[in-house]
C-alpha cells in the first residue's frame, strides 16, 4: 500500500474514532433530567425537529437568505458525495464512466457554492466579524477536498489522499465537528419544544 | 461592576465545566458562524450592527469554553479566537447577556443548526451570577423578593388593605355582600398568584380576575405570605435565589392544601414556576400549575362563565408573550378566549411562536441602564401594532403590559393595553 493511501486511512481511522467518542460522550451525558410535567408530545416534536422544523419555509435563516441557503445545501451535499467517493476509492470500487461526468459537474457546482460562501464570509461585515481562523481553514479544506476529488475522478494523484488526510485530521479540532453536534442540537431543540407543547406547531 | 477576582472567575467557569447532560456541550460546539440568525433578532433588526447578531452571544460563551476546556483553546487559541475571562470579556458578557438579549428564543427557531441561543445566554448569566457580576438594578428586584416576599417590597398591611378595598368594589359591582377576594383560605381548589405590579399599580386586573372567579363560582384564595408569581432569579441566573423564591410558592400551595396553582398573567413568572421550579427543587410537583389563560379558556368552554362578544365593538389585537407562547406552548387558548369575547380580532404579523418580543423581556424592564436600547428595539412591536389598526392590544403578561404602555406613549400609538382577564371581565354576563 502506498504511503499516501496509508496516511489517509490512518487519518480516517483517527477521525472515525473521534466521531465515535464524541457520539458516545453525547449519548452517555444524556438528555436533560426535566422534572416539570410534560405538556406536549416529545417524540413527535423531536421528529418534527429533524423534518418540518428544518423546512426552508419555516426558517428565516433559509427563506430570508435563499441563495446562501441553497449554496449551503449544495456545498454540504458535495461534501457528503466526496466522502462517499473517498470510501469507494479506498475500497477499490471504481465508478462507471457514465457516472463520472455528472458527479464531476455536481462537485464543480458544489465547489463554486463553497467558494461563494467563503467570499461572503470575507466581505460581509456581519459574517466577517463572527469569523475566526478556523472558519476560513474549514471552508478552504473542504473546498480543496471537493476540487481534488473532481481531479481524482479523471487522474490519479497522491495529493487526493494527502488532502483527505488533512481533512480527517482537522475535523476533530475545528468547527467541522458540527457534523456530529448538529444532530444532537436538533434533538435537544425538539426535546425542549416537545416537553412544553410548542412543537409540533399548533398553528 | 464588582471586582473580577481569580476566585470569581473559577466559580464562573464551574458552570461550563460540569455538564449535567449533553445539552450544554452540544450547544457550545454547534455554531458554524453562518450569521443567518441575524434577522431573527429584534436587536439586530433595530441596530443593524454585527455586535447584535445572536451568534455573537453564542460565540462569546463558546470561545470562553474553548479557551479553558478544549485542546484548541489551550494549545492553538488563535484558531478559534478563544477568550480568557478578564475585565474586558466580563464587560462584554454583562452587556451581551444582560443588556442585549431578552431571552425571547426567537433566534432558536430560526438558527440554521437549531442551537438554543437563549439557553446559552441564560448559561452566560449563570456564569456572571457566580462571578458576582449581576447588574445591581435587576439584583435589587431579587433582593426585594427574598427580603419581603414580593419583588416590589409591598408590606402585608398595604397588600391586605388593597385587597379589602377591591373586595368592597367587587361587592358593589356584583351587588352581592358575599362576593369575596379570599385571603389565606385553606383546602381550596385554586391558589391564585399575582404579579406585584397588580396590587401596586394595576389593581383593576385583580378585580377582573376576582369577577371571573366569582362568575365561575370558584373555590379559590390568594396567600398574603406568597402571592408573587415573578421570579427574577430566573433572569439573573442566580439559581440559589431562584430556588428560594420557587420553594416559597411551592410550600404555600402545600400549606394551604390547594389542589391547583394558577399562575397569573405573567410570562416569565409562569415559565419560572411551571417549567423551571420543579428543576430548581429537583422534584415533580404533586399538584398542577396552570396559567390563568388556560383556566379562563376552560371556564368559557365548559360554560362556567358566560360572555357576550358584542359588548366590545373596538378592534382588538394580541401580543404573544415569548415566555408563554414560544417557551410555554400556550397559543390557542388566548385566541379561543378572544374569539369569544371580542367582536373584531386581528392578528399581528408575525404572531404565535414567531412573534417578536415587545422588548421588555429577559428582565430588561428591571435594568434602567438599558432603557434606551429597550425603547428602540420596541419600535418593531410598535409598528406591528400600528399595522393592525387595532384600538386595543391584549396581552396575557404584566411585564409586556408595562413595556407596551411605554411603547404606546413613546411611539404615539393611541391604543389601550389590557390583560386578558380585564377584557374577559368586561364581557362577562352575570346571571
Ligand atoms: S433570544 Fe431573542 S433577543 Fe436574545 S439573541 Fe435570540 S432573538 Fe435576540
Ligand atoms: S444561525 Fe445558528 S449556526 Fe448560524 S451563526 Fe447563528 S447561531 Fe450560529
Amino acid at each position: 500500500m502506498s504511503w499516501f493511501i496509508l496516511i489517509s486511512k490512518i487519518s480516517f481511522a483517527l477521525c472515525f474514532a473521534f466521531c465515535i467518542y464524541t457520539l458516545f460522550r453525547i449519548i452517555s451525558l444524556g438528555k436533560p433530567k426535566d422534572y416539570a410535567k410534560t405538556k406536549g408530545d416529545i417524540n413527535s416534536s423531536i421528529k418534527y425537529s429533524y423534518t418540518g422544523g428544518m423546512s426552508p419555509v419555516k426558517k428565516e435563516s433559509a427563506y430570508l437568505h435563499l441563495p446562501t441557503y441553497i449554496a449551503g445545501i449544495l456545498y454540504h451535499l458535495g461534501t457528503f458525495l466526496s466522502l462517499i467517493l473517498f470510501f469507494l476509492n479506498v475500497l477499490g470500487i471504481n465508478l462507471t464512466n457514465y457516472l463520472i461526468i455528472p458527479i464531476a459537474v455536481f462537485l464543480i457546482i458544489s465547489g463554486i457554492c463553497g467558494v461563494s460562501i467563503l467570499i461572503k464570509r470575507i466581505f460581509k461585515s456581519e459574517l466577517n466579524s463572527l469569523s475566526n481562523v478556523d472558519d476560513y481553514i474549514s471552508n478552504v479544506i473542504v473546498n480543496v477536498f471537493q476540487f481534488v476529488t473532481i481531479y481524482y475522478l479523471f487522474y490519479l494523484t497522491p495529493t487526493y489522499f494527502v488532502i483527505s488526510a488533512v481533512l480527517f485530521l482537522y475535523l476533530p479540532i475545528g468547527k467541522l465537528k458540527h457534523a456530529i453536534y448538529f444532530f444532537a442540537a436538533r434533538f435537544h431543540l425538539g426535546f425542549f419544544y416537545g416537553k412544553r407543547g410548542v412543537w409540533p406547531p399548533q398553528n | 461592576m464588582a471586582e473580577l477576582t481569580e476566585k470569581n472567575i473559577n466559580k464562573g467557569l464551574t458552570i461550563l465545566e460540569n455538564f449535567k447532560d449533553s445539552k450544554l456541550l452540544t450547544n457550545l460546539n454547534s455554531c458554524v458562524h453562518c450569521g443567518l440568525c441575524a434577522e431573527s433578532c429584534v436587536y439586530y433588526l433595530t441596530f443593524k450592527e454585527p455586535y447584535f447578531v445572536p451568534a455573537k452571544k453564542v460565540d462569546l460563551i463558546s470561545s470562553i469554553y474553548k479557551r479553558y476546556f478544549t485542546f484548541i483553546g489551550k494549545y492553538v487559541p488563535f484558531l478559534a479566537n478563544t477568550k480568557e475571562i478578564n475585565d474586558e470579556t466580563a464587560k462584554e458578557m454583562v452587556d451581551l447577556f444582560f443588556g442585549a438579549c431578552t431571552m425571547c428564543g426567537r433566534c432558536n427557531l430560526h438558527c440554521s443548526i437549531g442551537i438554543d441561543i437563549a439557553y446559552l445566554v441564560r448559561t452566560g448569566r449563570m456564569m456572571l451570577a457566580q462571578m458576582n457580576l449581576i447588574p445591581a438594578s435587576i439584583q435589587s428586584t431579587v433582593d426585594s423578593s427574598i427580603k419581603t416576599g414580593n419583588n416590589m417590597g409591598i408590606t402585608t398591611e398595604e397588600f391586605v388593605d388593597t385587597i379589602k378595598w377591591l373586595e368592597d368594589e367587587l361587592q358593589d359591582e356584583m351587588n352581592d355582600k358575599h362576593a369575596r377576594i379570599p385571603l389565606n383560605d385553606s383546602n381550596v381548589n385554586i391558589l391564585y398568584t399575582l404579579n406585584p405590579r397588580e396590587p401596586k399599580f394595576f389593581p383593576l386586573s385583580i378585580s377582573a380576575m376576582a369577577k371571573i372567579f366569582y362568575a365561575a363560582k370558584e373555590s379559590w384564595t390568594i396567600s398574603t405570605k406568597m402571592y408573587d408569581v415573578t421570579n427574577y432569579g430566573f433572569f439573573t441566573g442566580n439559581v440559589d435565589e431562584a430556588t428560594v423564591i420557587s420553594k416559597r410558592l411551592y410550600e404555600e400551595v402545600i400549606n394551604l392544601d390547594a389542589k391547583e396553582l394558577i399562575l397569573a398573567e405573567c410570562g416569565h413568572g409562569s415559565r419560572a414556576f411551571r417549567w423551571e421550579a420543579p428543576n430548581y427543587l429537583k422534584k415533580e410537583f404533586d399538584f398542577d400549575s396552570n396559567t390563568s389563560v388556560e383556566l379562563i379558556a376552560e371556564y368559557i368552554k365548559t360554560g362556567r362563565i358566560k360572555v357576550d362578544k358584542t359588548k366590545l365593538k373596538l378592534r382588538v389585537t394580541l401580543h404573544d408573550p415569548c415566555n408563554l407562547v414560544r417557551n410555554g406552548g400556550i397559543l390557542k387558548e388566548q385566541r379561543y378566549i378572544l374569539d369569544q369575547v371580542v367582536s373584531e380580532f386581528v392578528e399581528m404579523t408575525p404572531h404565535g411562536i414567531d412573534n417578536y418580543c415587545c422588548g421588555g423581556g429577559g428582565g430588561q424592564l428591571a435594568m434602567s441602564e438599558y432603557n434606551e436600547r429597550r425603547m428602540k428595539i420596541g419600535e418593531r412591536k410598535a409598528e406591528q401594532i400600528r399595522n393592525t389598526n387595532a384600538k386595543i392590544v391584549v396581552t396575557p403578561c404584566h411585564n409586556c403590559v408595562d413595556q407596551l404602555m411605554q411603547l404606546n406613549s413613546f411611539y404615539k400609538l393611541n391604543v389601550q393595553i389590557k390583560t386578558l382577564a380585564e377584557i374577559v371581565a368586561d364581557a362577562i354576563i352575570i346571571d
